[in-house]
């Protein structure tokens, strides 16, 4: 486990809490910058105000839900296309739900509203390897709320921009989200059915990523999921 | 129009986040369920990374001139000999932006 999550978060003050996860998830955010600036132009290019296109960030807030949303409306797709694709986009934040359930669903009813709002992959990146021991409101919060401050910035900059600055996308700043989302997964593969589950996700989301299959990601995951289990209840392996 | 239908949006994105933290949502997940969603984390965080590592601008780069995949075996090595997050975070992206 990664020192900065492996100490007991029980013990440290909301403050110190909420700075920890602040400072674990900035690679993440950084990282999303250029998909904020991307967000908040292709809002504007779609003919959103820019209230609107400010807006989509702070209450949509789903990377992949605006980029491929602004994409329609630009297009002019029925509202009926823009939902079930949002459905779809969205689906795999009702695994990150279900997996937190045992975390937060006892939290003040505000707790649970501002952490589920909050829920991107990033910030489940962040909690989802806790114990509930370990698991802290104010650890998620501080995480989930920087995310969300850096990403309302990059998106206002997008729109104030526009398309005048070039290139973002070559940077290679998704390579941070590779980096952080590796040393997160990889030290948690203590047991043959985790490896399997990593292995079969990755060979067939890179697979799926070829084909241009839409809900690659979802596919990929629920069925290296099905598999990890299945070996793990083959194998008798201790929970 | 544009008002409702950002806010249709939304509300969807929330319902599929927040759905499960309900304590009154009438469902138990049972000890199946569970260890089911216990590799949740591994499958889903895989299935984001790979994709950028070996595949870039719609070619598949499975070799060692592919800078992705140079520095995420490195990530890799890092993060099972440190398991330290931002350390390898950091360290791999600094080999990023040198070899890319």
């Amino acid at each position: 486990m990664p020192e900065n999550t492996l100490t007991d978060n029980s013990l440290i003050s909301p403050a110190q809490a909420f700075l920890k996860g602040a400072v674990i998830i900035l690679p993440l955010s950084i990282a999303v910058i250029p998909w904020g600036i991307l967000a908040g132009s292709l809002a504007v290019e779609a003919g959103l105000f820019d209230l609107q296109a400010q807006a989509v960030s702070a209450i949509v807030f789903a990377g992949s839900v605006q980029l491929v949303g602004m994409g329609l409306i630009k297009a002019g797709a029925s509202l009926t296309t823009l939902l079930l694709t949002t459905l779809f986009l969205t689906s795999r934040h009702l695994l990150y739900s279900a997996t937190m359930r045992t975390r937060i669903s006892h939290l003040p009813v505000h707790q649970r509203l501002i952490l589920g709002f909050l829920l991107t992959d990033e910030l489940f990146a962040v909690c989802s390897h806790q114990t509930r021991k370990q698991f802290n409101f104010w650890y998620a919060f501080g995480a989930g709320f920087s995310f969300y401050f850096i990403w309302q910035l990059a998106s206002l900059s997008g729109i104030i921009l526009g398309q005048s600055i070039p290139n973002l996308d070559q940077y290679g700043l998704d390579f941070a989200v590779a980096a952080t989302f590796i040393a997160i997964v990889l030290p948690t593969i203590k047991k043959l059915s985790v490896l399997v589950t990593v292995v079969i996700a990755l060979i067939l989301s890179v697979v799926f990523s070829v084909l241009e299959i839409e809900g690659g990601i979802i596919y990929s995951s629920l069925i290296a999921m099905s598999i990890g289990y299945a070996v793990s209840i083959m194998r008798k392996e201790p929970l | 129009m544009i008002w409702l239908t950002l806010l249709a949006m939304a509300t969807l994105v929330f319902i599929s986040r927040y759905i499960f933290l309900e304590p009154k949502l009438p469902i138990r997940l049972g000890p199946k369920i569970l260890h089911f969603l216990h590799y949740t984390g591994p499958a889903v965080l895989t299935a984001i990374w790979a994709p950028i590592v070996f595949h870039q601008e719609g070619q598949l780069n499975l070799g060692i001139n592919n800078p992705y995949f140079i520095a995420a075996i490195v990530a890799a090595i890092l993060a099972v000999t440190t398991k330290n997050v931002l350390l390898t975070t950091v360290l791999s992206m600094a080999l990023f932006f040198i070899i890319n």
